[in-house]
């Protein structure tokens, strides 16, 4: 065994010391900060927004919205027909050690008609990356990691774009318990709550230096451009986070309480909104503080976020949405309605935990992968072998067993 | 009753795991509505594609699964997440065949082949008009009656009620009593269980 356990016990040890020290440390500091959103709620807008353009260079807080900044919505009721489509992704990265230099991008999704009592439709697009462009980025230099992540969210999102093109047909024009698709046309059905497992806006462009990047921009494109489609369809669109990590809010409390910010190890906005919301319930809307959204808002999309308590046992998730929907009362109740009921199933939105699924590229998948890639190689005269060091990799990375 | 239409053609139902002479078992993601049958005949290919070893279905077990579990133990699902997870999303099962002769391309032997089927190998349902042939003759029930710690008399009326679907109306009753009497033949020293076996059959 190479992990030497009895080395890192210890160590394991003081992690649980200091995680407990920090939590007892939050605890302290929590009523202090709940006192002070309500406080902050209670100033002058332009007081507050004075306060926050002082805030340290350190501090990301997140900016205030229409509504204020310590307001609790409760459960709106649910439509009685929602459509629910959830896409999500995964991907193959590149290895100079394989037979073949190659990427490869996975998206799952599934479209679910709560209230028609038929099953759902699921899909699953699998792209492989070969090209010269896909493998290189304007520099000449070889495709990073994050424009990968980039092209992988793109693809979800305008997986997202696909499904809300594609009405949902009437039961004669269903093709199998799988379902299918053709011309015919539509059936009327309710509204549609799109989710994606994660935020919404596009980090790998999140940087200034990357976002002018030509490839990142097209991306970008691409992203803003499936946003469009979302937002002319007349659907809600949600990025939900679940166990968020995020401190925005706790940013913007205590620049409004004028306090220097600095160090607060473990008091996130989940601590603070586990502690100000009952269960179901929202918080108010706020703009994210990416540099990003800047471009987002001009292109009509800036994101904005709230905090929701799902009910479940995570408790508070962050929930992100563009401003076509925070601005929309009935996307808004599709929004946080919608989430709640699919929450109660499995803690994260159902929908979520089935494009996940459908997404996973497992171990086995990447090695059945690579045999296939190596066949084709040898199929069309090339060595299929992968690098020495891959090889001595797979020596060594099983256990040796003995057999008695 | 007529088969179905699509039950007249061969049906993957797994890929082998593990397996050995005797038998062999096999996993598979599917979903609910093509599952196979307890007592039903598959075939899964040895020897490089040169046979194909028949096999008895006579284990079906759906693999441990979190998410179904947790569903199970959360509150009433919604009815579309239920027929989601019956009809959309593939269950993880596995079947567990038992070796009961081969076909060399020619011929059936009854009797255990010359090397079991090798792992990754695709196991298809054997369709009706194959099920017809193979149980043309009975030659494979000593295997089956020989086979320990199976619930032999079970599976063996499961088996001869489906190779008799799998026959004209005509020819089923006929069927039926023949398998019944090679049964009686070869398990005279045995009353209980013959009555037995006649109870399923007729149940």
């Amino acid at each position: 065994m190479s992990l030497d356990l009895q080395q890192v016990l210890p160590q394991v040890e003081h992690l649980g010391q200091e995680a407990a020290r920090r939590a007892a440390e939050a605890s302290v500091r929590l009523p202090r900060l709940a006192q002070a959103l309500l406080d902050a709620a209670r100033l002058d807008r332009s007081e507050l927004e004075r306060r926050l353009a002082a805030a340290p260079s350190t501090a990301h807080p997140a900016g205030p919205t229409d509504e204020s900044i310590d307001a609790r919505f409760p459960l709106p009721p649910h439509p009685p027909r929602l459509r629910l489509l959830a896409a999500d992704g995964s991907q193959v990265y590149p290895d100079r050690h394989a037979a073949a230099f190659f990427y490869m991008v996975n998206i799952g999704s599934i479209d679910l008609l709560q209230g028609s009592g038929r099953p759902p439709q699921i899909a699953t697009r699998s792209n492989l990356h070969f090209h010269e462009d896909d493998l290189h980025d304007t520099r000449g230099l070889p495709v990073d990691t994050h424009l990968i992540n980039a092209r992988r969210d793109a693809a979800e999102l305008a997986e997202l774009a696909r499904l809300v093109e594609a009405p949902i047909l009437p039961e004669r024009h269903r093709d199998g318990v799988s379902g299918g698709r053709s011309e015919a046309p539509a059936e009327v059905e309710g509204p549609t709550l799109a989710l994606l497992d994660n935020g919404l806006l596009l980090w790998a462009a999140s940087q200034e230096q990357k976002a002018a990047r030509p490839d990142v921009q097209r991306v970008l494109d691409e992203y803003l451009a499936a946003l469009d489609l979302l937002r002319d369809s007349g659907a809600a669109l949600a990025g939900y986070i679940s166990r968020p990590r995020g401190a925005n809010v706790v940013d913007l409390v205590e620049a409004a309480a004028g306090e220097p910010g600095g160090p607060r190890p473990g008091l996130t906005d989940r601590l603070l909104f586990g502690r100000h919301l009952a269960a179901h319930a929202r918080s108010a809307r706020f703009r994210h503080p990416a540099k990003i959204n800047d471009e987002f808002a001009a292109r009509g999309h800036e994101i904005q976020f709230f905090y929701l308590h799902t009910g479940a046992q995570d408790g508070v998730a962050r929930v992100e949405i563009p401003l076509w929907v925070a601005d929309d009362a009935a996307r808004m109740t599709m929004v946080h309605a919608g989430i709640v009921e699919q929450c109660r199933l499995t803690g994260v939105p159902y929908p979520l935990v089935r494009a996940h699924e459908l997404a996973l590229v497992g171990q086995d998948d990447r090695r059945a992968l690579d045999r296939l890639v190596q066949a084709a190689l040898i199929r069309h005269g090339i060595s299929g072998l992968a690098s020495q060091k891959a090889q001595t990799k797979r020596w060594t990375g099983r256990r040796r067993r003995h057999r008695l | 009753m007529t088969p179905s239409p699509a039950a007249t053609e061969a049906r993957l139902i797994g890929r082998v795991t593990r397996c050995s002479i005797q038998g062999f078992a096999g996993g598979i993601r599917m979903t609910e509505p093509d599952l196979p049958a307890f007592g039903g005949l598959c075939r899964a290919p040895a020897q490089g594609g040169r046979s194909q070893v028949i096999g008895l279905i006579y284990e079906i077990s759906i693999e441990d699964d979190d998410l179904a579990r947790q569903l199970a133990a959360s509150d009433v699902p919604q009815e579309e997440v239920r027929l989601d997870q019956q009809f959309v999303r593939p269950i993880p099962i596995e079947i567990l065949a038992l070796s009961l002769g081969y076909h060399d391309g020619e011929s059936y032997t009854y009797d255990l082949p010359p090397q079991p089927p090798n792992t990754l190998a695709d196991i298809y349902s054997l369709p009706p008009s194959e099920v017809r042939q193979f149980t043309a003759s009975l030659a494979f029930l000593p295997l089956v009656l020989a086979a320990p710690q199976l619930p032999t008399d079970s599976l063996l009326a499961a088996t001869f009620r489906l190779a008799a679907q799998a026959r004209p109306e005509s020819e089923r009753r006929a069927f039926l009593v023949s398998a019944g009497r090679e049964c009686a033949r070869l398990l005279s020293g045995d009353l209980g269980r013959v009555n037995n076996l006649v109870r399923s059959l007729q149940g």
